[in-house]
């Protein structure tokens, strides 16, 4: 594997319409893969300056020669990660930030042309590499599995109307798994991008006051890959099993549990209210 | 003055508390604050028929609004100031409404908004602040405007408020009179003020403070029956280990004997409105809390017995008789001091409970053992408490629990074996620890659980290095030991370098090459496992003088890399100084010594 195991991209995305209504300033600059930050409160302060792996500059729109589009995110973010995959790598990413900053548009995106986010390009290309294989000996095989995290609870997004909460346990040779969650088969691009909608569609979006659709779950996307090598000398078969992780979590200003009345317990100077949290806040101590 | 339609008040007022009281997840998916923004409409127009607020409260300064606002009067004797008059009871009115509008835009995420009607609440009370009819509204206000405060990370304002709060119960409660009952709900609102403050003070890392106020909550749980069994009893369990942690033993017990009993009130006591377990999962909840606590048990009794190797042990970890003796005679002193600890303590539990508790208490040591006899009551307790735990943690489904508790079941072996004088009573004992240990390795997926594995495999072989080096002692003392001690010995030796080898090839990459630069998390214990595997190689017994001189190059071998490894690399020097000086002799002494062995071979 090449250079660092861990790579860390920003996105800035451009102003919507309250933004703009209330003319606000853009405060970030990007330069290369670093991303500065003015602040507002004293612009004659020197701009902070921050390296990343990538900075994508999205404020703008196609025209500008600066612009990173969907497409060039999925070229140097996604299409390493499909490589690793067949290497027989396990990949994950994560999308992070407040809601609203875009995670869903960067990791889904939307349907229409040149707008589809990583996930779905990611899962095209991986069929197109499959379909393309020329050699016999060579065999794939692809599940799928999504669930979203909501109020400390599991759910199956692809199977809603299992309205349990799935268990997450530890098998000594499995691994940690989530007991009775979906997996499905999948044989083509139409079959993964049907699934994703449909789970989609699942997940928990709630309006409020301060919010028109705040995303209020983490969800994860989950694809199994297995490439069976049949040597036909030797009869003997090898296989090679990849996990995909794709994961959009809720928005980070509710780091942790998120909707449920008093059982917010964040890392920053909150209280929570209910004495049900008593036994969180104890042990927050007995951990220090 | 306005007439008001006290009817209509009513009705709206109900209709909106009970509004507020619908949890938020029995609202529309798409919109969990529905219930909440009818139920602020309806207070809305509650407020407007009450009519406008008493005028001279509006002229009050803003300065005197703060969370200092109300310390003034403390200074001053009590002014109990009822509201009577339909003045004081219009401002009273308003106030309920105010309090229960700003509660509203807080749980809406409003903050500034909800600050606003707080404010405005605290400032119509004021006057009446140490009434008996608004003592607890101003108290819930100002606890509320605490946990605001706290959102805005702006701690010290929230500390402010709560320590202000928690003055003005204890002002009240001195200055009341005696035919005043307190209500259930006052002395409930005075409880989660305690918890407030003891948030704040975690967050400020007045970590002492915060557990005293932690340990204060569960004791007014307890003392106005408002707590549900098993949670209460895992809360205390935990709190024990706050203080297992800061070597207060004495609290600890406390707190689990507490727990032991509590626990075992389960089925007998009806859940209240502060118990949110669903119906289906309590018997598994039962059977997980009842490991819970076992686990903390063993913490225990483990940590009590480090903590006595530790003040005991010399510089080669062996039992000091000298610092046994120190130890004998502070003993008596600790004896003495005992009552005037216990005095000091948050005690929970008045009568039947607290005789229920000491009899917990009775049975366990809070001091540390000094002897094998007193280590050895506190092993077969913590012994216990692991079969305990391992009914509910087993290996399908909890691997990493269950992996713990069967580290700390052999680390209850290791600390008891310091304390046994008798050598080969010593080598069962890590015979034990083995036997447990081994097949753990063996069914772990090393992918999944690399750091277990790695713990595991490093102790498997320090236990077989430790027996080994009680095997050389014990055939020391033999006048002439046999092939079978001498056989013994090289076996312990061979599967200690196995887990040691398997321990220092877990670090190679995927193509089995052994890295350039070992990560600071594995650097000590991987160079602490090349010294002994070169010191192991040194030890092998042989008669074959080949056989022998390979084994010494074989030990040169992993003295040299380390030596190397810390020129190139000097953090990693810092990190096994010992080991580092006396690889640097081995490295000047061995080569000598193998020379000397090859012509002695030539000679023969």
């Amino acid at each position: 594997m090449s250079g660092a195991s861990v790579k860390v991209a920003v996105r800035v995305r451009p102003f919507n319409s309250r933004e703009t209504s209330k003319e606000s300033k853009c405060i970030i600059q990007m330069q290369g893969n670093s991303t500065s930050i003015i602040n507002p409160k004293n612009p004659k302060e020197a701009p902070k300056s921050f390296s990343f792996d990538y900075s994508y500059w999205s404020h703008t729109s196609p025209e500008d020669p600066c612009f990173a589009s969907q497409n060039r995110v999925y070229n140097d973010i996604g299409k390493e990660m499909l490589l690793h995959a067949f290497e027989g790598y396990n990949v994950c990413i994560f999308a992070y930030g407040q809601t609203g900053a875009g995670k869903s548009y960067t990791m889904m995106g939307k349907q229409e042309e040149s707008q589809a986010g990583i996930i779905p390009q990611l899962c095209e290309e991986l069929f197109e590499k499959i379909n393309d294989n020329c050699n016999e000996e060579m065999s794939y095989s692809v599940e799928v599995s999504y669930m979203e995290i909501y109020c400390e609870r599991v759910r199956d997004l692809l199977n809603p109307k299992n309205k349990g909460n799935l268990r997450v346990r530890e098998h000594p040779l499995l691994g940690p798994y989530v007991e009775d969650l979906s997996k499905l088969a999948v044989t083509s691009y139409t079959d993964i991008a049907d699934l994703m909608d449909a789970g989609n569609k699942a997940r928990t979006v709630a309006a409020t006051n301060m919010n028109e659709t705040s995303s209020r779950s983490h969800a994860v996307f989950t694809i199994v890959f297995t490439q069976k090598k049949h040597d036909n000398e030797t009869n003997l078969s090898t296989e090679k099993v990849s996990k995909i992780s794709l994961v959009d979590l809720a928005g980070s200003e509710r780091a942790d549990s998120t909707g449920a009345k008093g059982t917010r317990l964040k890392e920053g100077a909150n209280i929570n209210k209910s004495l049900t949290t008593l036994g969180k806040v104890i042990s927050a101590l007995a951990e220090v | 003055m306005a007439n008001v339609p006290w009817a209509e008040v009513c009705e709206k007022f109900q209709a909106a508390l009970a509004l507020s009281r619908v949890e938020l997840h029995k609202n529309p998916e798409k919109e969990p604050y529905k219930s909440k923004y009818s139920a602020r409409a309806l207070l809305e127009e509650v407020k407007a028929l009450l009519g406008p607020a008493p005028e001279d409260e509006d002229e009050r300064p803003e300065a005197e609004d703060g969370p200092g606002a109300g310390d003034h009067a403390l200074g001053l004797p009590a002014e109990v100031v009822e509201p009577e008059g339909p003045v004081a009871q219009r401002a009273v009115r308003l106030a309920v409404i105010e309090f229960h509008l700003g509660v509203n835009h807080i749980d809406t995420e409003e903050l500034s908004a909800g600050e606003e009607h707080l404010v405005k609440c605290l400032r119509l009370l004021r006057r009446y602040r140490l009434s008996h009819d608004c003592i607890s509204l101003c108290i819930q206000a100002q606890n509320n405007l605490g946990i605001l405060w706290s959102e805005r990370e702006e701690i010290e304002t929230a500390q402010a408020y709560l320590e202000s709060s928690e003055a003005l119960y204890n002002q009240y409660m001195k200055e009341k009179l005696t035919e005043q009952e307190r209500s259930k709900r006052f002395e409930k609102v005075y409880t989660h003020n305690l918890y407030y403050l003891a948030q704040v003070y975690q967050h400020l890392e007045m970590f002492e403070k915060a557990a005293h106020y932690c340990h204060s909550t569960l004791k007014r749980q307890l003392e106005h029956n408002a707590y549900h069994p098993i949670e209460w009893a895992i809360n205390a369990a935990t709190l024990s280990q706050f203080y297992i942690n800061k070597l207060c033993f004495m609290e600890a017990r406390h707190c689990l004997s507490a727990a032991n009993v509590i626990f075992g009130q389960t089925g007998k006591i009806s859940a209240t409105e502060d118990t949110p377990e669903a119906e289906g999962e309590v018997p598994e909840l039962y059977h997980q809390r009842k490991g819970e606590i076992a686990r903390c048990w063993i913490k225990y009794c483990l940590t009590l017995m480090q903590n006595a190797q530790l003040s005991m042990q010399d510089n080669i970890g062996e039992l000091d008789l000298d610092k046994q003796s120190e130890l004998r005679a502070l003993r008596k002193k600790e004896l003495d001091e005992e009552e005037s600890i216990r005095k000091k303590a948050v005690q929970f539990g008045t009568g039947e409970l607290c005789d229920a508790i000491s009899a917990v208490e009775e049975k366990v040591s809070y001091l540390r053992p000094l002897d094998f006899e007193e280590a050895r009551e506190l092993f077969l307790l913590g012994q216990h408490y692991v079969f305990e735990a391992k009914e509910f943690f087993q290996i399908d489904g909890y691997v990493t629990d269950h992996i713990e508790v069967v580290q700390d079941h052999s680390a209850l072996f290791k600390v008891l074996a310091f304390f046994e004088t008798d050598m080969e009573r010593r080598c069962k004992m890590h015979k034990r620890r083995i036997a447990m240990l081994e097949p753990l390795t063996v069914d772990l997926n090393p992918q999944y659980y690399l750091l277990v594995n790695r713990q595991i495999q490093f102790e498997i072989a320090h236990a077989y290095y430790d027996m080994m080096d009680l095997k050389v002692a014990i055939a020391d003392r033999l006048r002439d030991p046999d092939s079978h001690i001498v056989k013994k010995i090289n076996n312990l030796n061979k599967s200690a370098l196995k887990y040691y080898q398997l321990f220092l090839d877990s670090l190679r990459d995927p193509n089995k090459v052994f890295p350039e630069h070992i990560g600071e998390d594995v650097l000590r214990p991987a160079m602490l496992a090349k010294f002994r595997v070169a010191r192991l190689y040194g030890k092998i017994i042989t008669a074959d003088p080949k056989k022998e001189l390979e084994n010494l190059a074989t030990s040169l071998e992993h003295y040299k890399f380390i030596v190397d490894y810390c020129e190139k690399h000097p953090e990693a020097a810092q990190e096994i100084e010992v080991e580092l000086e006396l690889s640097k002799e081995m490295v000047s002494l061995l080569p000598t010594k193998m020379e000397r062995f090859r012509t002695k071979m030539a000679l023969t």
